[in-house]
């Protein structure tokens, strides 16, 4: 990629209401109007993988006790997460910790613009949060055996560590516990369809990820 | 429904266009469990039945009724007719079968989705003789008032002129939909009451009653 090409990453856009029934920009909206009022100490934003976990009894039982909002959307690419955050998501909040888990979705993009797209969305963060600590997860293989996107998601998740590494506002986080069995292939007990956890697979994510946010909020309240 | 072939009957499996092969993977699992349970109720569809076998309460109250799940998300009616004449009704014999699909239709007219769904329907009876086929209405979708809200409900309105009995799918609302589209677990209680009813009033029912339903 030249330096002159931009990268459709990390560009914001809306997502196009192909089907016609507004969902996303209405998802957009309430995610805008959920801010207000509200003091959220932990904003998770990103992608399906964000948004299922909000259905499910563990976001009760560890997240919301954290004061969490939910800023998830299904089919979420780098470029849609950027333009939510460019246009009101982050503007009535001051959470202490975000979580960002986003990349899966951007078919069509190489590793290396996926990384700049993340890149540009922490950049934003830090610009709309100045306070506010970062935390990248790191995207999680998918596919039931072998195949160029684990690959790709795997060259993203190194990108992405070795970009942050360098930042003190930022940080990544491989939450994978193992979802790949030593024949290759994930089970449909931690991923229903190969791409989406269930309960079992959010409980493994979840735990260890709770845990690392406590400590992200006690470090920050110690400074 | 004229003599032109529907697309929305034509038999298609899902292209896999992100390159994860995950479409066919489950496809394949539907069938292998084909071969080690022994069904007594069936659910088929798109990502509304998928999603319901994530939350408790189809533990709670589908599983004891020995229930299996062939949902996939993003299927149409194409993609639901094409699982089901490869292999997903093979070696099983169930007594109810629960037929939830046509939302993702997104490229065809009402019409042609009630006739995909019908097309399912048909080839469920002629498959499973004796088993009765419950199909649920398409929920309303996005947050406001919207085309693909109007057509979910003409889709309705040509499925319930076409099947015999009609039930209400009640008041499930946008309210209950965490995306505008999908159900959230209280959303999903909604739907189950009434379907759960009608799931253990058949299950006792002589065979020949009762065929097709709308829900
Ligand atoms: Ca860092």
């Amino acid at each position: 990629m030249s330096a002159e090409e931009p990268n459709p990453a990390a560009t914001p856009t809306p997502c196009g209401d192909i089907h016609g029934d507004g969902r996303w920009m209405s998802m957009h909206e309430r995610f805008v109007s959920d801010g207000k009022g509200k003091e959220p100490e932990v904003v998770f934003i990103g992608d399906s993988l964000v948004q299922l976990l909000h259905q499910f009894g563990i976001w009760r039982e560890l997240f919301s006790p954290l004061h969490s909002l939910n800023f998830g959307i299904g089919g979420d690419a780098t470029q849609h997460v950027l333009w939510r955050l460019s246009n009101g998501e982050l503007d009535n909040i001051s959470p202490k910790v975000i979580i960002l888990w986003v990349g899966t979705n951007n078919h069509g993009h190489t590793a290396e613009q996926i990384c700049g797209g993340i890149m540009a969305i922490v950049q934003v963060i830090k610009n709309k949060l100045p306070q506010a600590h970062t935390l990248v997860l790191g995207i999680l293989p998918r596919g039931k055996m072998p195949n160029p996107l684990r690959e790709k998601n795997a060259r993203v998740n190194k990108l992405v560590q070795e970009a942050l590494s360098s930042l003190p506002y930022a940080s990544f986080l491989n939450i994978d516990p193992g979802f790949v069995l030593s024949n290759g292939s994930i089970s449909h007990q931690d991923m229903y369809d190969y791409l989406h956890l269930t309960p079992k697979g959010y409980q493994a994510v979840c735990e260890p990820l709770h845990s690392h946010i406590k400590f992200l909020l006690e470090k920050r309240s110690e400074n | 429904m004229s003599g032109d072939a529907n697309p929305a009957a034509v038999p298609k499996p899902m292209e896999d266009v992100q390159g994860d092969d995950r479409w066919m993977s489950q496809h394949t699992r539907f069938v292998q469990e084909c071969k080690d349970a022994e069904p007594d109720v069936l659910f088929v569809g798109d990502s509304m039945v998928q999603l319901m076998q994530q939350y408790d309460i189809w533990r709670e109250l589908f599983s004891p009724l020995h229930a299996l799940s062939f949902g996939i998300g993003g299927d149409t009616t194409c993609n639901v007719l094409w699982r089901l004449q490869n292999g997903e009704l093979k070696n099983i014999r169930p007594k109810v079968v629960v037929l939830w699909v046509g939302t993702n239709n997104h490229e065809h007219t009402a019409e042609q989705v009630a006739g995909g769904v019908m097309a399912i329907a048909q080839l469920l009876a002629s498959r499973l003789a004796k088993a009765k086929i419950i199909v649920l209405g398409l929920l309303p979708r996005g947050e406001r008032p919207n085309p693909l809200r109007e057509k979910n409900a003409a889709v309705n309105t040509f499925l319930r002129s076409w099947l015999q009995a009609v039930h209400s799918d009640g008041t499930i609302s946008i309210q209950h939909m965490f995306d505008f589209l999908h159900l959230t677990p209280p959303g999903y209680r909604i739907v189950a009451k009434p379907l759960l009813e009608l799931l253990l009033q058949i299950l006792e029912e002589t065979p020949e009653e009762r065929r097709a339903s709308l829900v």
